[in-house]
């Protein structure tokens, strides 16, 4: 075969493929119209073919980089999915009353599994101080301990609301919920690339948790911890869970893929990653924002009990929500 | 340390042809990023001065939710409603496709941004440079958990002997004995190996294009019998290859039905 004159007699369509495709990339399916998207898979046939010939012919690293790269294009754009398009309004109900509590369902194993590490720190950080509370000292960061627990109580109970205003309490609120998202994209990671990094993060975030409720406990302002920490952590807590246990549903397709190739195994984990990932960032937009206002609260503007009723209230709602609600699939 | 060496990915399509994923490298995904970090920057600096006249407490908090959706989402819009282009992978000529050839879905672009957190680690994306350099297809971690490629694109273009320029008006190898044995001796394959040759010559370092040519210049000088020593490889190799273009080049064709 002489590949110049292969060039030369071929070249028109591969323009007219490059162009075709050029144009798809920019317009949206209906306005390419049925003759076009006829014409640009024949032209993708085609471009198949000549690069099959190509190979066998020669070995000119340009033309076959060449006509490799459009058969890649064009075969991106026959071969693609999504043909089904819901409109958006459809497809966000669909998600909230159905995939997110569908997908939280079918990976409760290891959102169990999850919530176990983390309780199981909780237990050990709590334990490690009520047996020594100087353990506290290497548990907790050490900026805690400027003041103690009832110290910190009392000063607070008696200074005046610190957020007071709608504006002071959405800032706040921005900035810790953005600061949790990040913190709960990186537990996913971890979970996902190393499963135990998943599993250890969760556990050590626990051990700090419960050496702090330790030592409140310690000084006899539980109930006060329970206020502050509670009405965001009823929400915050469990998205920390749910956003390690899709690093974990991640980390199990990646390295313990079963019978299927791990690439087969990483896309059937694909849809509960989605709705478990959306699911934890949404929880902590609202748990952010609790915690930038309500949580906040002192005693004065709002009772203890209260403050502990609504946390457990926005748990149990969480709960119900996400495991409870019986729907088939519509 | 160095790198892993490249490899393709192949991708058989239902056509039965084999298509060649061929992943990037890292320092040109890395000038993409730099680009699309400034593209961020620009935007949440722009984004902030035109919130900055809301009321404080309520244009804050709305730049930094701007700001924080517009950081993670930027990749995700680009990757699946332009086809794997950033502005900087654009700009580079790289493209995220699907480990299948196929492009991406939401799905598979969230995942394989939501482990940017980690490849971002402990400084400007110093995890996911270091699983690059280690995987064959230079995959940073998102990419290993997605099952995604970054491949480099646009830069091929079939060769064509109309780029050689206007050929020396002189050539010493246009005499007949040499131009009989040109038509006998040498086949479509070296052709194109010359064309290939010349065409690539100007990116070659100088020492290395000298030895090149020389030693390819030799090759053809025992096959064809030239012995002028005043003869360069590098102009032996140039003056053969216009012969091989023009139309006393080759023994006539079979032509194709």
């Amino acid at each position: 075969m002489d590949v110049e004159r292969f060039i030369a007699a071929r070249r028109p369509q591969w323009q007219q493929l490059e162009e075709l495709l050029a144009t798809a990339d920019k317009v949206p399916e209906w306005e390419l119209g049925a003759e076009r998207i006829q014409e640009l898979v024949r032209l993708y046939r085609l471009a198949c073919s000549d690069l099959n010939q190509a190979r066998s012919a020669t070995a000119n690293p340009a033309l076959l980089g060449y006509l490799n790269e459009l058969a890649a294009r064009g075969y991106r754009f026959v071969y693609r999915g999504g043909g089904r398009r819901q409109p958006a309004r459809e497809a966000v109900r669909r998600f909230f009353a159905f995939e997110l509590p569908a997908a939280f369902r079918r990976e409760r194993r290891l959102v169990l599994a999850a919530a176990a590490a983390l309780l199981l720190g909780v237990a050990v950080g709590f334990a490690a101080v009520l047996e020594d509370p100087r353990n506290g000292r290497d548990l907790v960061p050490a900026q805690f301990f400027t003041e103690s627990p009832r110290e910190r109580v009392a000063r607070i109970e008696s200074e005046e609301e610190r957020i007071d205003t709608v504006e002071k309490a959405l800032y706040f609120g921005a900035s810790l919920y953005t600061h949790n998202i990040k913190v709960a994209l990186l537990a996913f990671s971890l979970g996902a690339l190393t499963i135990l990094g998943g599993y250890w993060l969760l556990f050590y975030n626990g051990v700090v948790l419960g050496a702090v409720a330790g030592l409140y406990l310690l000084d006899g302002v539980q109930l006060f911890f329970l206020a502050w920490v509670g009405p965001h952590g009823a929400l915050e807590l469990p998205a920390i869970v749910f956003a390690g246990a899709a690093g974990l549903v991640a980390g199990k397709a990646l390295w313990l893929p079963g019978r299927l190739s791990r690439g087969a195994a990483l896309r059937r984990a694909l849809p509960s990653l989605w709705a478990m990932l959306l699911g934890a960032a949404l929880i902590l937009v609202v748990a952010g924002l609790i915690e930038g206002s309500f949580s906040q609260m002192t005693a004065k503007a709002v009772p203890y009990a209260l403050k502990v009723g609504a946390a457990a209230a926005l748990f149990a709602a969480l709960v119900v929500y996400l495991f409870a609600t019986r729907r088939s699939e519509p | 340390m160095t790198a892993a060496p490249r490899r393709e990915r192949v991708v058989l399509t239902p056509e039965h042809v084999e298509l060649r994923l061929v992943p990037a490298g890292l320092a040109s995904r890395f000038l993409a990023l730099l680009v699309d970090a400034g593209v961020i920057l620009a935007f949440t600096g722009l984004l902030s001065l035109l919130l900055a006249r809301l009321p404080w407490g309520i244009g804050q908090a709305l730049a930094i939710t701007l700001g924080f959706v517009m950081t993670w989402a930027y990749h995700l819009w680009f990757e699946v409603r332009r086809q794997g282009r950033t502005w900087g992978k654009r700009l580079l000529g790289l493209r995220v496709v699907d480990g299948h050839g196929l492009p991406l879905t939401w799905q598979q672009s969230l995942a394989r941004n939501a482990v940017r957190a980690l490849d971002f680690l402990p400084v400007f994306y110093g995890a996911g440079a270091a699983a690059c350099l280690l995987d064959r297809e230079r995959r940073r971690l998102g990419d290993l958990l997605a099952d995604t490629v970054v491949v480099q694109e646009g830069r091929a273009r079939p060769l064509s002997a109309a780029a050689l320029g206007r050929p020396r008006q002189f050539n010493s190898l246009r005499t007949r004995r040499v131009l009989r044995l040109i038509r006998h001796r040498i086949g479509l394959g070296e052709r194109e190996f010359l064309l290939a040759l010349c065409l690539r010559a100007d990116a070659l370092e100088e020492s290395a294009r000298y030895d090149l040519m020389e030693e390819v210049g030799a090759a053809y000088r025992a096959k064809l019998g030239i012995d002028d020593p005043h003869l360069s490889g590098e102009s032996l190799v140039r003056d053969l290859t216009a012969i091989l273009f023009s139309d006393e080049g080759l023994a006539p064709q079979p032509q194709r039905a």
